[in-house]
């Protein structure tokens, strides 16, 4: 139980160190942004009028006070998940525009995620139990061939084919123009429609670490002597394949799957961007382009936050599969 | 009644890129039930992989291409993989050497114990079956809940054992069972494993490097050179009359280091390439009685002196009637021999000391490459009166504790309490004990990569004794450095002791340049010098040598070259034969002691085996969980033992 104490007491450490930074570097920054925004409004090369820029301090509450008082109310407000007033979205709220955006790619990145993982280590599973055959060549080979090709090329080619020549999907976007966001049958089904080709894009893609990792951990369990014993012991194959070898050599690769999920809240630029998909990924890339800084912020902090999470479920998680973990840290 | 026969198995090993290699050769041989049979041999000899084609364990690229394997009339070598699983573990289980990994680390014990009951169908309740088959190996009940990293070594060997015989199997295999554990658990381990024999009467075949073990243990020997079994006899026989040369000069390597004249003798040599075929015997390169013959006929294993014998010399009943006595090389100057022979003639009980080496030194004057050497332990009328001489190094009550921190508890462990000793010019101090009781830990705090906790550590001098002894505890930086060229280590693993990447010339290179200031062309001439010191001749052809070229005895070699390029005054070498070959054992030791006395080295040799500590030390130190037990000259302490320890580290080696 202590083991989970401790990963609990390190997972709040580490998240009031996060949210602390992320109050901190913005405000180490030179320069005033009420004054890049009035510029920004104004165009460049004229004069800043003093009261439009008291008028957008106003808009933005802009912080008073000194850097405590600032802090104690910046902690305040990231409890109650106010970030305040967007720049480029104006008037909306960033915590608005994250909500806007989250579902989509929680929905689209975490389900391929989770089925990326679990293809991904029941293949290298399947590999590593028939090691050396036809079907290892095959799964080796094949998953090393995929990984090669960009990502990008297999994003266009999809839409190529599916979009553009077959016309079965969707070429780009959430949702069509016909729905309109709700619990209806009309927008699931269109929404499914809009995520089948970015969902393959990263379905090809994605399991591909899993399936080497899985394959090689577990070839290498099944060479450890313990494996060899339980062979000479004349278990049945399948029983040494899951127990001796696969329920060993998923280990590290919880971790990985853990970190991979957390990455999910910062979106996956570069699908989102190619396919058009409303998600965190390209909230943050036009974030970015726009020099909007309170999003910017936001989406760095729930990226931060969401990868502590999914390291202490990991950390967790781990506890429970490998005994050795949790010793080590007791004795 | 035969039990298990097998036949002419061969396993060749084909690796891609390389050639393939005959591991192990037309092996032959039959175990009855209940037989305790031994299989000697050092590394590389095929006795592992003969075990293992025996299980059907062989992975690619090892391949069994001939031969039959019968139990009970089935032949394993080719049983259907579903007949195979039937017999598996009900009739030959085994006992794996590393008890580190034999264990499912993420599964009880339990659950490795009902695994096998499931797959062979045992319907007894799982509980009450493993635990009486932990009260058979001496544990508490409770291990079964346990997870294997909760256990130490020797319980995790146990609960191995419990599981090989956990379905009354008629034959265990057990491969180096006890290598790797402390000599205490491992007697009380083999005790236990013959009391069980006795009380089950299953048969063994038992894997080992270790003679005194297999001749203490076993009813019969099979001894294994190159693939091939080269003699198989009762174990009394073999040892009172070894009939091959190769078994003559394993027997010559061994000794009971409680004897009052104990002598060692290696082989000189390596073992022949086995990618290649060879038409004679292929100990015949190695062999002082090779005759013309011996390179043209490969013998056969044939009857001869109740037992089977593969040696041509043997069959025509030529062989010296000498043995055990020193196997003396062909190529032997008779000076060597004669001194050889002087120091038999002149046993008598006594206080062994540095003299009591001199036909090392005679030894270590000829490449010992070319010819077997011999090391002995034996009073002589020398007195070398080092104990008069002031102490070069000393260390005066150090404790060295470790504070680990989790969060705010602290946890701290003694590595060391109270220990003192002294090195002297020209003399070697043991320092013995079981892994943990802090042999290391002294090491580490001499050559001042750890400070001690409390207490001193003085080095008087760097040859010139000029003045206030250093205090090694309190040196840094720059000091720290220019002392470590006056103390340098002999490393236990010469395999991990030099970088693979990099010729023997630039591993000597390095202390030339750092501490000598030696460049270029100088630093490579004083390197072949050095390599000539410790016999390797000519150095020219080792210089520019990659680790990997060398045999484990030449890379031991080099490590203790390297040792000696800055010219230190004290030399610690970390169990520097613990990892090599019983029968190259004595060559390093040879050389060590000749170093000792021709350079006048301050030695502390750290090792957990007396009988190397018998031969080379004179004086020995017994470390217990970080304390002095006992300490005196060598034969003292080896000899009449006061200190309950030592008596017990005394009595866990084989009687023979």
């Amino acid at each position: 139980m202590a083991y989970f104490a401790r990963r609990f007491a390190f997972f709040l450490a580490t998240l009031w160190a996060a949210v602390t930074l992320n109050f901190l570097i913005p405000r180490l920054q030179p320069g005033d942004p009420a004054e890049a925004i009035v510029s920004r409004i104004g165009g460049k090369g004229q004069a800043v009028d003093p009261a439009q820029l008291e008028a957008v301090r106003t808009m933005l509450g802009a912080p008073g006070g000194n850097l405590f008082e600032q802090y104690v109310r910046y902690l305040g407000a990231v409890f109650s998940g106010d970030f305040g007033v967007s720049y480029s979205y104006f008037p909306y709220s960033v915590t608005h525009m994250i909500g806007e955006a989250l579902p989509w790619t929680l929905v689209l990145v975490g389900v391929t995620q989770i089925l990326s993982f679990v293809i991904g280590t029941l293949l290298g599973t399947w590999a590593a139990y028939r090691r050396n055959t036809r079907v290892d060549s095959v799964i080796t080979l094949g998953s090393t061939f995929v990984g090669t090709l960009p990502f990008f090329w297999i994003a266009l080619l999809l839409i190529y084919v599916f979009a553009i020549t077959l016309r079965w999907f969707p070429e780009r976007g959430g949702y069509g123009g016909g729905s309109s966001p709700g619990w209806n049958w009309l927008f699931i089904s269109d929404a499914f429609q809009h995520s089948v080709l970015p969902g393959l894009a990263l379905l090809i893609t994605g399991p591909i670490g899993w399936i080497i990792g899985m394959r090689n951990n577990m070839v290498q369990s099944l060479g450890e002597d313990h494996a060899r014993l339980a062979v000479a012991r004349g278990l049945p194959e399948r029983r040494i394949a899951i127990t001796y070898g696969a329920r060993i050599a998923i280990l590290p690769n919880v971790t990985g799957f853990a970190i991979a999920l957390g990455s999910i809240l910062g979106g996956t630029v570069l699908v989102e961007t190619v396919f058009n998909y409303p998600g965190m990924g390209r909230l943050l890339l036009e974030s970015v382009s726009n020099k909007d800084f309170p999003l910017m912020q936001a989406i760095f902090l729930f990226t931060t936050i969401g990868v502590l999470i999914a390291n202490f479920l990991a950390d967790i998680l781990y506890g429970f599969l490998d005994p050795r973990v949790r010793k080590a840290e007791n004795s | 009644m035969t039990l298990l026969e097998v036949d002419q198995l061969s396993v060749t090993y084909t690796p891609r890129d390389q050639p393939a290699v005959r591991a192990v050769r037309d092996v032959s041989f039959t175990i009855s039930d209940g037989e305790f049979v031994g299989l000697l041999g050092e590394s590389g000899c095929g006795k592992s992989t003969l075990g293992n084609a025996l299980l059907r364990l062989l992975s690619p690229p090892a391949r069994i291409i001939g031969g039959r394997v019968l139990f009970d009339g089935a032949d394993l070598a080719t049983l259907h993989t579903r007949q195979l699983r039937e017999l598996r573990w009900t009739n030959l289980s085994t006992v794996f050497q590393s008890s580190m990994n034999s264990l499912n680390p993420v599964i009880r014990i339990r659950e490795q114990f009902a695994d096998t009951f499931a797959a062979h169908r045992v319907t007894d309740n799982v509980d009450t079956r493993a635990a009486e088959l932990m009260e058979l190996v001496s544990l508490d009940r409770r291990v079964l809940r346990a997870f294997p990293h909760e256990l130490s070594g020797g319980m995790k060997q146990r609960v191995a054992l419990a599981l090989a015989l956990a379905l009354r199997p008629k034959l265990v295999l057990l491969d180096e069972p006890t290598t790797g554990l402390d000599v205490v658990v491992q007697r009380s381990i083999l005790d236990r494993l013959a009391e069980l024999r006795q009380e089950l009467g299953f048969a063994v075949l038992f894997i080992s490097h270790d003679l005194g073990t297999v001749l203490q243990m076993a009813d019969r020997v099979l001894v294994m050179y190159a693939g091939e079994i080269v003699e198989n006899r009762p174990a009394a026989e073999l040892r009172s009359d070894p009939r091959h040369p190769y078994t003559r000069g394993l027997l010559g390597s061994y000794a009971d280091p409680r004897q009052p004249e104990v002598r060692i003798t290696s082989i000189p040599g390596r073992t022949p390439d086995l990618s290649v075929s060879h038409p004679g015997c292929l100990f015949a390169p190695r062999c002082p009685y090779a005759e013309d013959a011996c390179t043209q006929t490969h013998p056969a294993l044939l009857p001869d002196h109740g037992g089977l014998v593969r040696c041509l010399v043997a069959q025509a009943d030529r062989l010296p009637t000498t043995p055990p006595g020193p196997l003396t090389g062909a190529t032997v100057d008779p000076a060597f021999v004669a001194t050889g022979g002087a120091e038999v003639a002149s046993i008598s009980p006594g206080i062994a000391d540095a003299a009591g080496t001199s036909s090392a030194g005679a030894a270590g004057a000829r490449s010992p490459n070319a010819g077997s050497g011999s090391l002995s332990a034996a009073d002589t009328d020398e007195a070398t009166g080092a104990g008069e001489t002031a102490a070069i190094l000393v260390v005066h009550d150090v404790h060295k504790r470790y504070t680990t921190r989790k969060g705010l508890r602290t946890n701290t462990v003694t590595a060391i309490s109270g220990v003192s000793l002294a090195l002297h010019r020209g003399r070697v101090t043991a320092l013995v004990g079981q892994s943990g009781s802090g042999k290391t830990t002294i090491a580490r705090l001499i050559t001042g990569i750890e400070r001690p906790t409390t207490g001193e550590v003085r080095f008087n001098g760097g040859g010139d004794g000029d003045g206030d002894p250093t205090r090694v505890d309190r040196l840094r930086g720059r000091a720290l450095r220019d002392y470590r060229r006056h103390v340098q280590m002999v490393f236990q693993d010469p395999f991990a002791a030099l970088n693979p990447t990099r010729t023997v010339a630039y591993a000597l290179s390095r202390p030339l340049v750092n501490y000598g200031g030696l460049r270029g062309g100088a630093a490579r001439d004083r390197a072949a010098e050095l390599l000539e010191s410790v016999g390797l001749f000519p150095a020219g052809q080792f210089l520019d040598k990659l680790p990997h070229q060398l045999s484990g005895g030449q890379r031991q070699r080099v490590v203790t070259a390297r040792a000696l390029a800055p010219d230190p005054a004290v030399l610690i070498a970390d169990e520097p034969i613990s990892m090599l070959d019983v029968s190259i054992r004595a060559e390093i030791l040879e050389l060590l002691a000749d170093l000792v006395r021709t350079r006048r080295l301050a030695m502390l040799y750290i090792t957990h085996d007396l009988l190397s500590a018998r031969l080379l030390a004179d004086e020995v130190l017994v470390l217990n969980r970080g304390e002095l037990v006992e300490s005196g000259p060598t034969a003292e302490v080896i000899g009449a033992p006061r200190n309950d320890y030592t008596k017990l580290l005394l009595d866990s080696i084989p009687r023979l």
